[in-house]
């Protein structure tokens, strides 16, 4: 019985197929056969949302079969509370999108939706898995076509940015593959009856048992392939470099969806499956964190290309999870959880729009983009909406994530106060940028977006004002349950 | 019937010895004599017999010291996999040379030899299977005998060849004085016993394996011929030394090793995660320096020999189960395909273009795109991108790794991941080179059909084992049992 999980995951890669065949001749076709695709796995994942449980905290909609088992390889699905919001980014962000590649894509449409639709199987597989070599599967599938996206359709440096994205990200999940097979060799001695297994729920069970240096090691390794994506400070040199150059819809599934990977895999595998290795590494990797968010902030203060301020930006508040989610309190980890989804919405609105200014001014230069009012005044709206989500003002889902994460940090020390400096210095360079584009006389002469761009970037805005004024839905209902779930056992912390 | 289990090597001897006469006869007009097809009919008949007898066949099958197993079944398929694949595509590439009787049947009696190794039990065979496999393969690659690089490669070849195959045969003669036998079930039960007066000649006996074998396997720092050969070889023969002699190098390597030397109480285990690490990270490094594409894949299949060496290094996990063998083997199958496509694909763009050079690759995709798309597949199969086949075989002999029982365990199989990861440097620029730089020609080539039903055939196979790796896990983990099980025999 295929259950809507795999529907959700396996339907895009399968049109892939038909869209790449019948989209070469016919240009049209693969639009409309990728942004139909996109639009039914959005409708997918909606039927989903009806279906889960709310208030749960145990996997659901799970989905098991043999696939390699003479290697104990299992193909094993289901969500809870901590995937299901990052589910929903994925195929809202790959819908919306999809739709703004309708313009922005000019040449290749058939291999450029081809690939967008195995992108999509691979992230949502990636944040519905629950086997480790199954979730590896999907973490490389993610990485192919962005390859392609930025080599092909990417700016004048996409070759330079498409080798260096390929060539760190590959080598850091080489490095956290290691860690997924140390589990199953560690976990599968004699001490553990019923064999090795790559099982996330069995690991969850044997892990405790492990002893205190195999959880370091690879709790050390798998944050290393799990950072880089994030990124943190030191490994985050392929991400300006790849925002910037791939076409713009490209950079929000980046900015939106595959850095939310590594936000997930730091939650889900290094926090909740290492208990004693988190109570030993939370003060460095929440360091990390602090030293990102600031970082990130600084560098992005000084951008001069609008697109790459946004890519900083990312870093900046890619920061914010790593914080929150090494809390290991409540209130941090489901912070963490919250900020990447309201980020991916934010960000994504952001991105798109720096794709549909570009195309219209012929710029992305912020000095340059002076008077920007005169020429598209509905944009420069949008463009002050989506930079006060991004500021975290409040009524937007951003404020409540930061201000979570950051109660969570202060719970656990007062020495995490400087991370106010962080949304201080946010606030310093998008209004330093709004004063310069939005705040200047305007120049004309009037070249506004088409009405289905507007909407494609009003669609973003949605989600993000509802669930800023009213979280409990998503925050009370869907994370809080899991997060209290898995929180309470990590030995040594839980009782913040 | 047990003379049944002797069809694959039956129907390899006659169609070889028939394949050379049979290039003296032709079709009226056509080019192509009847030697590719008797070829490709000896071949079809030993890949489906094996076939047959892995699926039928359950206890192994034994003539003294001539074994048919399951893992003689094993690396009977790969061999004979990659053997079809030489020889369809040969079909193109010596389309036009007259002496196509003597290539074909060289080819298939080496094939021969190959499979020889695979079954043999005994050193005395084994030598003979080695020698066989060998002597065609110098006249292969110099089978362009006007062409100097060809000359110059089959001479670099055959002199470190040979001084391998006289290592091997002074390692055969320790082994008898220690032993007295050259049976490797009779060496094992003897080695187990043996006292430490005959300590230091075993060692040595290792030692000299090591390198003699090493040589055809073409681990560091035994390597220096390989990108000489396959670049001076005519490019489909280039894949047969890759992909086969290689391949059943590690088949000899494996049967004495695991089934005759294990018993005895020396830690050689190490010496080979060293030169397993050596290998590949000297591969690894190479390869990105290269600027022909033949010359690429030499290093590349460098940096491949040190994965599957860590079969060796750590065979068994703490459960002793053979997981770590069973990765090699996997491997070695995987390894097989991969390799052969992409000297296949290699010919493809040699013909068309009459040069490998790596800047001749710029922008391929837009000129030749299916061939780009299958080099494409197998690059990111050869540096283990799920779900390609390369992955899984990877995983399980990384894992096979941390889970041996020695403390080294880990750090060999983080230094393999760490070459994995640096790897795609290389396979990820050649990707670069082909679908993001810009061609200096525009012009569209023709693909030749036959490598592209090669090339088809390969990345369907890729793709088909990475997506539902599970039925060939199995055959290689019984392949692995079955080696296993050959030493209590």
């Amino acid at each position: 019985m295929i259950g809507l999980l795999s529907i959700a995951i396996f339907l895009p890669a399968v049109l892939a197929a038909p869209t790449f065949l019948l989209g070469r001749k016919n240009p049209k076709m693969a639009k409309i056969l990728g942004v139909g695709t996109t639009a039914i796995v959005f409708a997918i994942s909606i039927l989903i949302l009806v279906v889960f449980q709310y208030g749960q905290a145990g996997f659901q909609l799970s989905e098991s079969a043999p696939w390699a088992g003479s290697f104990g390889l299992n193909y094993k699905v289901g969500i809870d509370g901590i995937s299901l919001p990052l589910l929903m980014i994925a195929t809202f962000l790959s819908l919306l999108s999809a739709a703004g590649s309708w313009d922005q894509i000019t040449f290749r449409h058939a291999e450029y939706y081809a690939l967008f639709l195995i992108f999509e199987t691979g992230i949502i597989g990636v944040f519905t898995s629950l086997n480790l070599i199954l979730f590896y599967l999907f973490w490389e599938i993610v990485l192919i076509p962005m390859f392609f996206f930025i080599g092909i359709w990417g700016g004048p440096r996409r070759r330079y940015a498409s080798l260096k994205f390929l060539i760190f990200t590959y080598s850091g999940s080489a490095v956290m593959l290691f860690g997924f097979l140390a589990l199953y060799a560690w976990t599968g001695t004699s001490a553990y009856p019923g064999g090795p297994s790559f099982d996330y729920d069995v690991l969850a069970v044997r892990i405790p048992n492990l002893a205190l240096p195999l959880q370091l090691a690879v709790a050390v390794t798998t944050f290393v392939g799990f950072a880089v994506k994030l990124p943190i400070f030191p490994l985050h040199t392929w991400l300006p470099d790849a925002h910037v150059e791939a076409p713009a819809p490209v950079s929000v599934l980046l900015a939106g969806l595959l850095l939310k990977m590594g936000g997930y895999g730091l939650i889900r595998y290094n926090l909740l499956l290492f208990p004693k290795a988190v109570s030993v590494l939370w003060p460095y990797f929440t360091t990390i964190g602090l030293i990102t968010m600031i970082y990130g902030a600084s560098v992005a203060l000084v951008a001069k290309d609008i697109k790459r301020m946004i890519a900083l930006t990312s870093v900046n508040h890619m920061g914010y999870v790593l914080l929150g989610a090494f809390t290991a309190t409540v209130a941090g980890v489901s912070g963490a959880v919250f900020q990447m989804f309201s980020h991916g919405l934010a960000i994504g609105m952001l991105f798109l729009m720096s794709g549909y200014i570009h195309e219209h001014t012929g710029t992305r230069n912020i000095d340059e983009l002076k008077g920007l009012r005169g020429k598209m005044p509905q944009t420069v709206s949008l463009l002050f909406l989506a930079s006060m989500a991004a500021m975290a003002v409040p009524g937007f889902a951003n404020f409540i994530s930061e201000y979570l994460v950051i109660q969570g940090a202060l719970s656990v020390s007062y020495l995490f106060a400087i991370a106010i400096v962080a949304p201080a210095l946010t606030v310093g360079y998008f209004l330093w940028m709004l004063r310069r584009v939005a705040m200047t006389p305007p120049v004309g002469p009037k070249n506004e977006l088409h009405l289905h761009s507007i909407l494609i970037l009003v669609a973003f805005l949605v989600p993000l004002l509802i669930f800023g004024v009213y979280p409990p839905p998503i925050l009370g209902s869907v994370i809080a349950p899991t997060v209290e779930k898995w929180v309470g056992t990590i030995v040594g912390l839980g009782a913040r | 019937m047990a003379l049944f289990s002797l069809t694959p090597f039956l129907s390899l001897a006659v169609f070889g010895l028939l394949a050379t006469p049979a290039g003296f006869l032709r079709f009226k007009k056509s080019k192509l004599g009847f030697a590719p097809f008797v070829c490709i009919l000896g071949l079809a008949i030993a890949l489906v017999s094996t076939v047959w007898l892995g699926f039928t066949s359950s206890a192994p099958v034994s003539f003294g010291g001539f074994q048919v197993d399951l893992f003689t079944l094993f690396f009977s398929g790969v061999l004979l996999i990659v053997a079809i694949f030489v020889t369809i595509a040969s079909l193109q590439y010596m389309r036009e040379d007259p002496n196509k009787g003597p290539f074909f049947g060289l080819l298939l009696l080496s094939t021969l030899g190959m499979i020889v190794l695979a079954a043999s039990m005994d050193l005395i065979l084994l030598y003979v299977g080695w020698e066989l496999m060998s002597i065609p393969t110098y006249a292969l690659t110099a089978f362009r005998k006007k062409d100097p690089n060809s000359n110059e490669a089959a001479m670099k070849f055959f002199v470190l060849s040979a001084l391998s195959s006289a290592l091997l045969v002074y390692a055969i003669s320790l082994v008898f004085g220690i032993t007295g036998s050259t049976g490797l079930t009779a060496i094992a039960s003897s080695l187990s016993t043996a006292g430490p007066d005959v300590r230091p000649f075993g060692v040595l006996a290792i030692v000299l394996f090591i390198v003699g074998f090493g040589v055809k396997m073409a681990v560091v720092p035994f390597h220096m011929w390989i990108p000489d050969a396959f670049e001076g070889a005519p490019v489909t023969i280039g894949a047969f030394l890759a992909a086969g002699a290689k391949m059943a190098a590690f088949a000899a390597a494996f049967r004495v090793f695991i089934v005759g030397i294990s018993a005895f109480n020396v830690d050689f285990y190490s010496t080979f995660a060293i030169v397993a690490v050596v290998t590949m990270s000297v591969g690894n490094v190479a390869a990105l320096m290269q600027k022909s594409f033949t010359r690429l894949l030499a290093y590349s299949s460098i940096a491949q020999a040190g994965y599957i060496l860590m079969a060796l290094a750590t065979p068994f996990t703490t459960t002793n189960v053979p997981l770590g063998l069973a990765g090699g083997l996997f491997h070695v199958l995987n390894y097989a395909i991969l390799k052969t496509a992409a000297f296949v694909a290699a010919a493809a763009v040699a013909t068309k273009l009459s040069i490998t050079d790596l800047d001749s690759f710029n922008g391929l995709s837009r000129r030749m795109p299916q061939t780009s798309l299958s080099i494409a597949v197998i690059f990111l199969g050869l540096a283990g991108v799920p779900p390609l086949n390369g992955f899984f075989s990877k995983v399980m002999l990384f894992t096979g790794s941390i889970y041996s029982p020695y403390t080294w365990g880990g750090y060999l199989a983080l230094a393999a991941l760490i070459n994995s990861g640096f790897s795609m440097s290389y396979y990820g620029w050649l990707i670069k080179r082909m679908y993001f730089d810009e061609p200096q020609d525009q012009s569209r080539i023709a693909e030749p059909r036959v490598y592209m039903a090669v090339l088809w055939a390969a990345t369907i196979l890729i793709f088909a084992i990475g997506i539902y790796p599970d039925p060939w896990i199995r055959l290689a983990q019984s392949a692995a049992a079955a080696l296993v099980g050959s030493r209590g025999l």
